[in-house]
């Protein structure tokens, strides 16, 4: 719990004025009947008419003033209550951006976006709620007993008994509770897990006719949900009659109790109405009970899931203040890799070494390792062993982020976002002027295309770009790469939807910016443009050298290019 | 500014507007009569039990404990601990219903929710954000959720017991009664005053809630790119803007909202001094007894009770309306318009565009007359440059979009008179973006066809290429897939894809880069199997790769949204 309560240590000022000003409301609201026995007793059994307008001007004035405490009380609340949410929100992105890929494994996409949302709000509510309204009732029963025992200690020693019987009890049903809406929370989770993957894949689930297949997947998690929601409030909602029948019973006892003492002349009318005043007092605000705890019980349970984000250990890079240009020759030596959470190793001790400047083509059968390679370069994942190093140092002894920097990185799917084309490019670099945005997307042959759409550069496209065709998208994330004037580029096999004169343009105007390339790709005619081939199996390089070399001696790079339908070096169909 | 949806967040709460809203949640509610009836009995008589309560105690008072009558205070007590029985009962009862009523009712109008999603148009998802529609099925239903669960028994109850104060207190005292019915036009005013700024703020609140969770779900799934690019600062600093904005709202609904227990109380005790003041001078004209102005007191704590409920509640509900409006603004988007016959008999698979013309925005044209034919069993092979138009005769043929102009026929019958899923249900597709469920790898390819066997299932995967590296899985096809196809490579991804294709057996079959992310000496292997697969069916493939394309027994060539070359892939070749 420690990271989310931490949180709320900057505002424990702001925290105790509020509820300062939560006890003077309440204060007058537990005098008020002591003025009004005084007025009884004083002014209408005295008979005396000043005494009575005496205590009545003041009870009116003590009302305003505690409004005004009232209403200061909620600005502050409010402010606190938000702030706090908006803290948390802050700490978990931060937290969540901090995340290594493997760490990504720990929490699904849509928990993740429960948590940060919902989860907050419930949190911020429980908050809010204890700085407004929820200590007003416990306090208003404690203080509600002194303030009977005071005038009629006997009478009121009923309360003691009744009320520390509530208080375990509701400190039992919470703890219960929030066992409870945990599991309502992840059930909550599964609505957003089966909604979204609805939206990711609705043209596939509109293409295999699997609406009604899909409703019933969200049925069930709906029903799921809706079952545990029903119970746990049913349990919550048995709260107030229980509380209420034992305090209802303390007052028939009160009653009863306060007939005897009268008879025995020990107690007044005015000291009998005063008790009975503060008991129906406390059973006014039990009603409230079944909120409390439920908005604690809720709270606590959405802490605990937003603590386990937060509680993530950072994963530990070694501090590096040096940075390093990523210039050089790019060498990986002896590099064996297991994907967090995998079982059997994805590179075996691979060892390869692309000079700079040059570009180096990376064949191998589905699933060989290749993406693997890629992604060790610019250490999204670290290599088990071995040693991936640019220009003879070591990327593990470099900023990440200065590393990053100096590389572009096209993925296989390419991933674009909601807003402009002209922002989608310049995510690559954020500081990039009109002219290089227009420079890489010349360079990514898209430039011509998006001066054909209306609005140009300034189109816009929806998540994951899916008003643009396949090519369009590649070649799109192919410009927010460039435009970074990277010193090494990864393509990771992201020109398969181009047609080869297309890619053999984008190759050249690539060349020419002189930066280190590994391209990824199932096509020949793409590894023949490249200096030197790779060719990959199961983790380990079979094979390497230029394509006149492979097509000679390798007899897996033959059958490749056979399966191209080339026996020597014909183009193949599809573009020019 | 009949319709929903349009605020603009200092729009004053639309009357109009907001009882169309709550009369809809109400048509939901009366769903359920019968308990609805039984819950509103159990609240008339707990409202009624809530007043004899006071009533009989004032009476204890009065005429017994003053008077020491010991027999009659005994009955009379008899008499109250029945009233606190039923009392804790009843209220029980009706809670117990209510959350059922209220969480069915909350879980219908999701599922009605997402059965809409269902049915609106591709197109209506292409440009939003998953996250923002996810937010409207879990963070705005679960605002419903928690208004339902309580307001609906506290509305009921508070107006029984208003109108119960109000008798009782006339029947006391007509001219105490007056006193305090002063307090109904002030407290209207300074509802409406907190209202009118609360209601707006409450929306605004929902929306940037919206906007956030929308943020999140893409930040989260497009991650990878944030890393490599290194944007973390930059994603950071966007979410926070939006986080700020959320707080500013959510600062003033709950500060305003945080007025109204204050408003009530600052009456509630006023109010208290009043009756106190003008009932204490009453007595001592002798117009009015002790007791009768204990009892009055406690009447009126339990008038202003209800009213403070009331106006609470009031405000709940605007919170409510604000989820609400959202839900509904979703249901009120047209549907996709899915006329035609659902029930078709088996296509033969003869294929005609008739001069079709589409453009996903008015203004530009993605394909112009396009016409072609296919018989029954033909391949017909798409290539042309990215952005020639070829995944949108895949859309216009799958009816993800409908034609602008011109005709698609099938065996004939224009589609329009078919029904979408009735077509669709005789294809099968490979589509560009590979989607998988977080499922086991069985389920993910039982996808294609839901009644297969494990066996059936088996024999496609092995077709498809796939039954080696699924059995090399950890689980093999027990292995749980993520949604975001971590732990397996995209070009196994599409050998997934390819085996549920496979498995739906389909009149016609739609390969739109189906094989793009696989080498193509595995995809040599499966050609084998695609070639029996579409051997008698008739099917379209986009591909860029030469083997693939010579078997075609058509050609298209598109450029530019028009068809250059149509015939055997000599012709075509021969038409450059």
């Amino acid at each position: 719990m420690n990271h989310v309560w931490a949180l709320l240590v900057p505002y424990r000022l702001r925290m105790a004025a509020a509820w300062g000003l939560m006890l003077l409301e309440l204060a007058v609201e537990l005098v008020l009947p002591i003025l009004m026995a005084k007025m009884i007793d004083d002014g209408i059994v005295a008979g005396e008419v000043n005494s009575i307008l005496f205590w009545g001007s003041i009870m009116i004035g003590l009302s305003l003033f505690s409004f005004a405490a009232g209403i200061t009380n909620s600005f502050i609340a409010a402010r606190i209550g938000q702030n706090y949410g908006f803290d948390i929100r802050k700490k978990l992105i931060e937290k969540v951006q901090s995340f290594s890929f493997g760490q990504y494994g720990h929490f699904d996409t849509s928990t993740l976006i429960t948590r940060m949302t919902n989860d907050v709000t419930q949190l911020q509510n429980a908050v809010f709620m204890s700085l407004r309204i929820m200590l007003r009732a416990p306090l208003m029963i404690i203080f509600g007993t002194a303030m009977a025992l005071f005038v009629h200690f006997k009478l009121a020693l009923v309360l003691l008994v009744t009320v520390p019987f509530m208080t375990f009890f509701m400190l039992f049903m919470m703890r219960r509770g929030a066992g409870m809406f945990r599991r309502v929370q992840i059930k909550l989770d599964k609505v957003n897990s089966v909604m979204r993957e609805n939206l990711t894949g609705i043209r596939l689930i509109r293409a295999f006719v699997r609406s009604r297949y899909e409703t019933s997947r969200f049925e069930r998690a709906g029903k799921a949900l809706m079952e545990d929601t029903i119970g746990v409030i049913r349990t919550f909602e048995s709260i107030v009659p229980i509380l209420m029948l034992v305090m209802n019973g303390g007052l028939l006892f009160i009653l009863w109790l306060g007939f005897m003492e009268m008879q025995n002349g020990t107690a007044t009318t005015g000291e009998i109405v005063a008790v009975i005043n503060y008991a129906a007092r406390i059973i006014i605000s039990l009603s409230i009970f079944t909120f409390i705890t439920l908005a604690f019980a809720r709270g606590k349970a959405s802490a605990v899931r937003i603590n386990e984000v937060l509680a993530v250990d950072q994963e530990q890079l070694p501090a590096v203040t040096e940075s390093y240009p990523a210039e050089g020759d790019l060498f990986l030596e002896n590099v064996t890799f297991t994907y967090p959470g995998g079982k059997t190793p994805v590179l075996h001790s691979l060892s390869m070494r692309v000079e700079r400047g040059s570009i180096a083509a990376i064949l191998g059968e589905t699933g060989s390792g290749k993406s693997a390679l890629l992604s060790l370069i610019p250490r999204l994942y670290e290599p088990s062993e071995g040693r991936v190093a640019i220009g003879g140092r070591d990327v593990s002894q470099m900023d990440v982020r200065q590393l990053r920097r100096q590389i572009g990185f096209v993925p296989q799917e390419s991933h674009l976002f909601t807003g402009s084309i002209i922002d989608n490019i310049r995510w690559g670099k954020k500081d990039a002027t009109d002219e290089e945005v227009v420079e890489a997307a010349q360079k990514a042959q898209i430039h011509d295309t998006v001066l054909s759409l209306p609005d140009g550069y300034n189109t816009v496209i929806g998540q994951k770009g899916v008003t643009l065709s396949g090519g369009q998208k590649q070649r799109l994330s192919i410009a927010r790469a460039l435009v970074r004037q990277p010193d090494i580029l990864l393509l990771d096999d992201s020109t398969s939807a181009l047609d080869v004169k297309t890619e053999a343009a984008l190759i050249n105007a690539i060349t020419s910016q002189n930066c280190t390339v590994l391209i990824v790709t199932q096509k020949v005619s793409t590894a023949e443009q490249a200096d030197c081939i790779f060719m990959i199996e199961d983790g380990q390089i079979a094979a390497s050298g230029t394509h006149r070399e492979l097509a000679r001696k390798n007899s897996l790079y033959r059958r490749l290019l056979e399966s191209q339908g080339r026996g020597g070096g014909i183009h193949e169909a599809s573009g020019s | 500014m009949k319709h929903p949806g349009h605020n603009n967040g200092d729009v004053k709460p639309q009357i109009g507007n907001m009882s169309l809203t709550l009369k809809r949640i109400g048509h939901y509610l009366l769903k359920r009569k019968g308990k609805l009836l039984l819950t509103m009995v159990m609240v008339a008589l707990s409202s009624l039990l809530a007043l004899a309560g006071p009533f009989l105690t004032g009476k204890a008072i009065d005429d017994y404990i003053a008077s020491g009558d010991e027999r009659g205070l005994i009955g009379l007590l008899a008499g109250l601990a029945l009233v606190y029985i039923g009392y804790s009962a009843v209220s029980f009862l009706q809670n117990y219903w209510m959350v059922e009523i209220a969480q069915k009712t909350v879980y219908e109008l999701r599922d009605d929710l997402f059965r809409h999603f269902h049915k609106l148009p591709i197109s209506f998802f292409d440009k939003r954000r998953h996250g923002e529609l996810m937010s409207r099925v879990t963070n705005d239903i679960d605002n419903i959720s928690s208004t339902l669960n309580s307001s609906i028994i506290q509305i009921a109850s508070g107006l029984l017991t208003l109108a119960g104060s109000i008798a009782v207190m006339l029947y006391l005292s007509p001219l105490l009664t007056a006193v305090t019915l002063l307090i109904i036009p002030l407290m209207f005013y300074g509802m409406k005053w907190i209202t009118s700024r609360t209601g707006p703020k409450f929306k605004e609140q929902q929306r940037h809630l919206g906007d956030l969770n929308g943020f999140i779900e893409e930040a989260i799934s497009s991650r990878h790119i944030v890393k490599m690019f290194s944007r973390e600062e930059e994603m950071i600093h966007e979410f926070m803007e939006k986080n700020e904005r959320l707080r500013e709202a959510g600062y003033m609904a709950q500060a305003y909202s945080g007025f109204i227990p204050k408003l009530m109380n600052v009456l509630n005790n006023t109010g208290f001094a009043v009756i106190a003041l003008v009932g204490g001078i009453l007595a001592l004209n002798g117009q009015a007894t002790v007791g009768t102005i204990v009892i009055f007191t406690e009447y009126a704590r339990q008038f202003t009770r209800p009213l403070n409920d009331l106006a609470n509640q009031y405000n709940t509900m605007l919170s409510a309306v604000a989820g609400a409006e959202r839900v509904f603004d979703i249901m009120d988007t047209d549907e996709a318009v899915d006329r035609g016959e659902g029930k078709i008999p088996p296509l033969a698979g003869e294929v005609t565009f008739d001069n079709v013309s589409f453009s996903y925005d008015t203004d530009k044209k993605i394909l112009s007359n396009v016409s072609f034919h296919a018989s029954p069993g033909d391949m017909i092979a798409l290539i042309g440059p990215t952005g020639s138009g070829k995944t949108t005769i895949m859309n216009l043929l799958a009816r993800f979009y409908e034609p602008n102009e011109g005709r698609i026929l099938f065996d004939g019958i224009n589609s329009r008179e078919i029904s979408g899923n009735a077509l669709r249900s005789q294809m099968g597709f490979v589509l560009q973006d590979t989607v998988l469920f977080e499922e086991t790898v069985m389920e993910n390819i039982r996808y294609g066809r839901l009644d297969a066997t494990d066996e059936e299932v088996i024999e496609a995967a092995r077709q498809a290429n796939a039954h080696s590296f699924i059995e090399r899985m950890p689980e093999g096809y027990q292995s749980m897939l993520r949604q975001d196809g971590s732990g397996i490579s995209q070009g196994q991804r599409q050998l997934l894809a390819i085996a549920r294709a496979i498995l739906a057996d389909p009149v016609l079959l739609i390969l739109d880069e189906a094989t793009s992310s696989i080498d193509t000496i595995t995809e040599l292997h499966i050609q084998e199997a695609l070639g029996r697969l579409m051997k008698g069916r008739t099917s379209f493939v986009i591909a860029h790769r030469l083997n693939t394309i010579r078997r075609a027994d058509q050609v298209i060539r598109l450029k530019n949204g028009c068809i250059e070359a149509i015939g055997s892939y000599e012709e075509v070749a021969a038409a450059q």
